[in-house]
């Protein structure tokens, strides 16, 4: 079975797959960011909404994370500081997950903030945890498919 | 380069980007910069003293943070006053000013009045004040007329010189406090209660 299961590896096109793996992930970090870019005051309304920074850093965070997002998306497009926006990216979506987790045990419903700042297209906070689940494991296995790549070049 | 320091490297790099990119655009938004740092309150006061406007003057009175000192005659305080004001006419400054010093003490502002635009006593009373060495001194120009014609709260009667106007308890000045003597009263613990009238029905005659 183990050998069964290295040759099937062995036949996944890691490359390609890190590869349209990082442009899904770029195209959703560049799509976040640009309502939040638009509309720095109503994002950070919602980054206060969260309770979980003070104020001021609320608001250094809502002026800062969306460019934070495109420079992300950026460098995944483009290949650039792969490593370090594969991680960030990660790093960002676990982030939001637990944000988003811990503010639903505090019985705090906050509107994501996530793709748009309008606050009509408010969604349950289960849909948000579990979308940002999903977008985890996304980035997760695109790091994967990175090492994985990495090695298949090497040997 | 390994991997971790290379991680790092770019990461911080990332991040560096974004800041200075977050920051350059911030600055030049057509719309104008967004506020990097919340303000801390809706009354936004100069260091050092100078004019106020009814609004602000308002919010600090309500939220108990200024106390407001009538520059008019006693004759005039008697008449009407901002709720809590202490008497302080500039030519009995330097026998009252002793008296209610305490009563300055913690506030954010310490608010001078009388009545016309062109009215100087207030001005008067904040030079005053200032020369005192109270730094947070505000006048509010013809301020009278426009407490009153904002309907703010008000008081009338009598009320020691150097104090709080205490006997000040009633919330509008249609139905006046008739001169209780405050005599008992404190300067500070008058003062405490001074912004507090507007919302404070409970602040009557304490």
């Amino acid at each position: 079975m183990p050998r069964m299961r290295e040759q099937l590896t062995a036949l996944v096109p890691w490359d390609g797959l890190e590869w349209a793996l990082r442009l899904v992930l770029a195209g959703l970090f560049l799509y976040a960011s640009a309502d939040k870019i638009i509309h720095p005051k109503d994002f950070a309304v919602i980054v206060k909404a969260y309770h979980i920074l003070p104020d001021p850093l609320a608001n250094l965070t809502a002026l800062w994370l969306p460019w934070l997002e495109v420079v992300v998306g950026a460098c995944l497009f483009m290949g650039l500081w792969t490593d370090g926006a594969l991680t960030l990216a990660t790093g960002l979506l676990a982030v939001f997950w637990v944000a988003l987790i811990v503010n639903y045990f505090r019985g705090i419903d906050v509107s994501c903030g996530c793709f748009t700042t309008s606050a009509e297209e408010k969604a349950p906070m289960l849909w948000y945890i579990g979308r940002d689940a999903l977008l985890l494991a996304l980035a997760l296995f695109a790091v994967e498919a990175r090492r994985r790549a990495g090695q298949a070049a090497q040997g | 380069m390994r991997l971790v320091p290379r991680l790092l490297l770019q990461s911080l790099a990332i991040l560096a980007v974004s800041a200075v990119l977050a920051l350059g655009v911030n600055f030049i938004r057509p719309d104008g910069p967004a506020p990097v740092l919340a303000a801390p309150s809706a009354v936004q006061l100069t260091k050092n003293g100078g004019v106020i406007g009814i609004k602000d003057a308002a919010m600090l009175f309500i939220t108990g943070r200024a106390v407001f000192l009538d520059a008019r005659s006693q004759f005039e305080y008697q008449q009407g006053h901002v709720q809590g004001a202490i008497s302080l006419p500039p030519r009995e400054f330097a026998s009252q000013y002793q008296d209610i010093k305490p009563s300055l003490a913690g506030k954010e502002a310490v608010i001078t009045y009388c009545d016309g635009e062109l009215c100087p006593l207030s001005h008067n009373l904040s030079k005053l004040l200032r020369e005192a060495g109270v730094k947070n001194v505000y006048v509010l120009v013809n301020g009278w007329s426009l407490w009153q014609a904002e309907k703010l709260p008000i008081a009338k009667g009598t009320a020691p010189q150097g104090s709080a106007g205490q006997s000040d308890g009633k919330p509008s000045g249609k139905s006046a406090a008739s001169g209780q003597s405050a005599a008992s009263a404190k300067a500070g613990k008058s003062a405490k209660s001074a912004g507090q009238g507007g919302i404070c029905r409970e602040c009557e005659n304490n």
